[in-house]
């Protein structure tokens, strides 16, 4: 049933004054003609009240719409000329019987008309027709019309840029990795024979791969104790100090792999 | 056969949809009362080929011997259409004959809704919608289709159907029976129900 805030919504119309709900229930008795109430003063009324309260209930909002819609539906009907049936019970006994026989003798015309119909049918079936393509009115159209689509000009122009042949695209970038730990590791290897070094440094200018595989040498010369380093703060400058091991004897020892 | 009529012959050939006497004028440079004498002399030459001049639609086509139907379905694989149902017919009949009709028209006219022999007309091509009531409802009429399909030159061509009312005594009969039908109902309120 209806919740309280829209049951309880107090109304002062025309026709009629008290809570929404007592003027549903008049309605559905018929004892209030739904024709005379003014259904857009109910909304404003349920508007004023949501002003009033300052806070919307989504529930409450969503059964006044029901409730409200379904009023405006029954409204619109009583006032438009339906298209439905009259009711033939309505009827007295004699009307309703001659009512029924036109209905009948407009029907009994037209099952006639139907069975003379279908048996056309079947007879026309015999002879067949040339069954076309395309419907007419897209064949429709005037030779000469037709005929300027065939010229070189229009072709050319319609062909356009397709003719050229485009660049042939730029795949260099998706080659296989050409920066390898080993190359770094060598890198490392030369700074730190320097001494001590900021990583920034052995990366200057270098792309984002070479950065991180930078890192994985960096890595494995910390595992091998030929370097450690210093950060004083998180994203600060990084110092590359030489380790306690000494450097590896291969430059072709990329251990990577190695544990 | 003279050179316009043959030059007909050749046009229809070649035409897939019936063609107005105005197209072939047009077509041929020629008038149209010497086209429709010379689509006379033609159907007059057809006579006994195995295909056959006809006017269906407001249109000249040619169409197949129907001694050829049988070996004409074969070789096209295209068998009959099926038949029309009774409500079918029905309600294409009290299309073609009141149009623009509405469907609320048509359930009123048959007695029971015929939404689905109406969407299976307009599905066959016979039938299309033709606008709205003024109450919103769909309006039907007939297709272009369903005077090619039924032979039929014009809607004026199909017969009177006052042929088909009941007649007056059928009529006194079908109204004594409701009468007392009603004055059964009237007279026995248990019945009725209220």
């Amino acid at each position: 049933m209806a919740s309280p805030e829209v049951s309880r919504l107090d109304l002062d119309l025309d026709v009629f004054a008290g809570p929404f709900d007592l003027l549903l229930a008049l309605i559905l008795r018929e004892e209030l003609d739904l024709l005379e109430v003014d259904l857009a003063e109910i909304v404003l009324a349920y508007l004023d009240h949501l002003q009033a309260r300052d806070e919307l209930d989504l529930e409450a909002a969503t059964e006044f719409l029901v409730l409200i819609a379904a009023l405006l539906e029954l409204k619109s009907r009583l006032m438009l000329p339906g298209e439905e049936l009259e009711e033939l019970d309505a009827l007295a006994p004699a009307e309703a019987a001659e009512e029924l026989l036109e209905r009948m003798l407009a029907y009994a015309r037209f099952r006639g008309a139907g069975g003379w119909l279908a048996a056309r049918h079947e007879e026309q079936q015999a002879s067949l027709f040339r069954k076309a393509p395309l419907p007419g009115e897209l064949r429709r159209v005037p030779v000469d019309a037709a005929q300027a689509a065939y010229t070189p000009d229009v072709l050319g122009q319609a062909l356009g840029g397709l003719l050229r042949t485009p660049p042939a695209l730029d795949l260099r970038h998706l080659g296989p990795p050409r920066v390898s730990v080993a190359d770094r590791l060598a890198v490392l290897r030369r700074l730190l024979a320097r001494g001590t070094f900021g990583f920034e440094e052995a990366v200057r200018g270098a792309d984002r791969q070479t950065v991180a595989v930078t890192v994985f040498a960096l890595l494995e010369l910390y595992k091998r104790g030929e370097a450690g380093w210093e950060q004083k703060e998180p994203f600060g400058e990084i110092t590359v100090r030489a380790g306690d091991a000494p450097p590896a004897a291969t430059e072709d020892d990329d251990g990577a792999a190695t544990p | 056969m003279n050179a316009l009529a043959r030059t007909l012959q050749a046009l229809l050939f070649l035409a897939p949809e019936p063609v107005p006497p105005k197209d072939l004028a047009d077509a041929t440079g020629a008038w149209e009362d010497e086209v429709g004498e010379a689509l006379r002399e033609l159907g007059e030459a057809l006579d006994g080929h195995g295909i056959a001049l006809r006017e269906v639609g407001g249109g000249w086509t040619l169409v197949s011997d129907p001694a050829a139907e049988d070996a004409a379905r074969r070789l096209l694989a295209r068998p009959r259409t099926p038949a029309l149902t009774p409500a079918q017919a029905e309600t294409l009949a009290i299309v073609a004959y009141l149009q623009p009709v509405s469907r609320p028209e048509v359930a009123r006219i048959r007695g029971v809704a015929s939404e689905s022999a109406a969407s299976a007309l307009v599905e066959r091509g016979l039938m299309e919608e033709a606008g709205r009531s003024q109450f919103g409802a769909v309006l039907y009429r007939t297709t272009p289709l369903f005077l090619k399909l039924f032979g039929l030159r014009s809607l004026d061509e199909l017969p009177d159907p006052a042929q088909w009312d009941p007649s007056p005594d059928e009529q006194t009969a079908l109204r004594d029976r409701l009468l007392r039908a009603g004055e059964e109902r009237a007279g026995a309120p248990a019945a009725g129900g209220g």
